[in-house]
């Protein structure tokens, strides 16, 4: 019980922070099943968002990027991890899919934006290395999960 | 000095995967490095969106071919999750069983592969010996010894008898004799550590940010396990230590792995004498409602995650997966650097690579 209570401090403190941040933003929470939190956040905020969750709140720890194509946006999910998990969601409609990269905080995610790159064609802005990581040599820059 | 381009892999002595390397060497130095992934890569996550659920469970259990249990575990934790089921004790116990199994077998496995590389065959012998026992165990639980299929949506397909118990806790106790002869070779053997100590040396503050998961992180002080951080039924009930070391270098990376053999073997005693009676599983439905869903485990390697959504058919509407050797990988050009070339393979099978792991 103890946990949960703590699970709910914590979130909204981080919820309060997102908000003093990004007044204009309409936040929207979702509680998840296993210990998992949504956030839902318009793509310019994403980066400055993931900085105020490692920076004050300590989330060091990015667990991976999933991207999805829902056939009307790519939909990003930044899922971090620190004993709880907490989930920054995002949608890019398919006329701007660019977002700016996390490499300048986080290094570790630069394989994770790498492979969003391959799969589905985001561009990560400001990516030191932003290769194709897992297609072949002779890829044809057609992205395997893109469903249009 | 003159600068050389040491291409190593696809196809190499190594390790059994293909994965390609391309180091410059100035002298006996390695003063860059860079990887190439994708050998492997056999698009199990667009797969999995044209399979039912059921399906997907044969399939995801086929993304490693030694952990494979804690993948199918991962993956039906989350589908349970969308459907809202709770599943019996005791498939929950046999569940966890398994993949305390799985994790001795991985990390004997790997001390293997460690000794064969730095030329130490009397250790990769005695490992791979006493691995047998666990996949001996293995087998004779699910049938299989590297691909069990026991998992199922809703519970687990095998169960125990009593009189398996106590063989399984006989053997256990052999397994841990075992054990603990390897974990003292590699507490005071001094070949071991002259290769080992001070190499792919990780600080803390790296492990933080290349979000290094596992064994490698708890090398380097870094007090994570998902067992004990999320708990979790049966986790939640049973005791057991999480080893951490500070050294930050491949012999404290062994170290960890060794003793972490030992805690699974005695989660396994424990698990055993708590078992709780009754049904292993429980019928759920096959379409799952629409829903996402985010499920973590603790594998041999570290965090796995699995993220489903699903849109309320039998078959998902998308399935990610994180493996930990994916981001494992990323700190090998910074533990490469200044290496030794003799000391590359120390390296390399330090970080216990799954190269099937990370192209999926």
């Amino acid at each position: 019980m103890n946990r949960l209570l703590r699970q709910l401090h914590l979130f909204e403190e981080i919820f309060s922070a997102f908000q003093a941040a990004f007044p204009d933003d309409p936040l929207t929470v979702q509680a998840m099943p296993i210990d998992e939190t949504f956030v839902t956040l318009a793509p310019e905020h994403i980066h400055e968002a993931c900085e105020i969750l490692v920076e004050r709140f300590d989330f060091y720890h990015l667990s991976t990027i999933t991207g999805l194509d829902t056939g009307a946006a790519v939909e990003l999910f930044y899922h971090f991890w620190n004993a709880y998990g907490i989930t920054l969601r995002t949608a890019l409609p398919y006329t701007a899919l660019r977002i700016a990269t996390l490499t300048d905080f986080i290094p570790g995610a630069a394989f994770y934006e790498r492979e969003l790159y391959t799969m589905l064609g985001v561009v990560f802005e400001g990516h030191v290395n932003l290769q194709p990581l897992l297609q072949p040599d002779d890829w044809d820059g057609s992205h395997p999960l893109r469903k249009t | 000095m003159t600068k050389i381009i040491v291409p190593i892999g696809p196809q190499h002595p190594l390790l059994k995967e293909p994965v390609s390397f391309q180091l410059t060497v100035e002298g006996e130095h390695v003063t860059e490095s860079a990887m190439r992934l994708g050998y492997v890569h056999r698009g199990i996550e667009r797969l999995c969106q044209e399979r039912t659920y059921v399906q997907n469970i044969h399939l995801l259990e086929r993304i490693c071919g030694i952990c494979s249990h804690v993948h199918t575990t991962t993956f039906c934790q989350g589908v349970e999750a969308l459907l809202g089921v709770k599943l019996p004790s005791r498939a929950l116990y046999l569940r966890a069983l398994l993949c305390e199994l799985e994790r001795i077998h991985s990390h004997l496995l790997w001390l293997g592969v460690l000794a064969l590389n730095i030329g130490f065959d009397t250790i990769f012998m005695y490992a791979w010996r006493d691995r047998e026992v666990v996949l001996d165990i293995m087998e004779d639980l699910s049938g299989g010894r590297v691909s069990h299929a026991v998992n199922i949506v809703g519970g687990v397909r095998f169960d125990l008898t009593d009189d398996r118990r106590v063989t399984l806790l006989r053997q256990l106790n052999g397994l841990e004799e075992q054990v603990r002869i390897l974990l003292g070779v590699v507490e005071h053997e001094q070949t071991l550590q002259a290769r080992t100590r001070n190499v792919g040396r990780l600080s803390l503050e790296q492990i933080r940010r290349y979000c290094v998961v596992g064994p490698v992180a708890r090398a380097s002080g870094l007090d994570v396990d998902l067992r004990r951080d999320m708990p979790r039924p049966p986790y939640d009930g049973l005791t057991f230590q999480v080893p951490v070391r500070q050294e930050g270098d491949v012999w404290a990376r062994t170290l960890v792995r060794m003793l972490e053999t030992v805690e699974s073997v005695h989660l396994c005693r424990q698990m055993l004498d708590l078992l709780p009676p009754g049904p292993v599983s429980t019928r759920v439905s096959r379409r799952v409602p629409a829903g996402e869903v985010v499920s973590r485990t603790e594998a041999p390697r570290g965090e796995v995650v699995y993220y489903i959504r699903s849109d309320g058919s039998d078959k998902p509407a998308r399935v990610k997966v994180r493996t930990p050797t994916l981001t494992n990988l990323i700190t090998l050009p910074s533990q490469l650097e200044n290496v030794n070339m003799a000391d590359v393979s120390v390296v390399l099978s330090g970080v216990d690579l799954c190269i099937a792991c990370a192209d999926r």
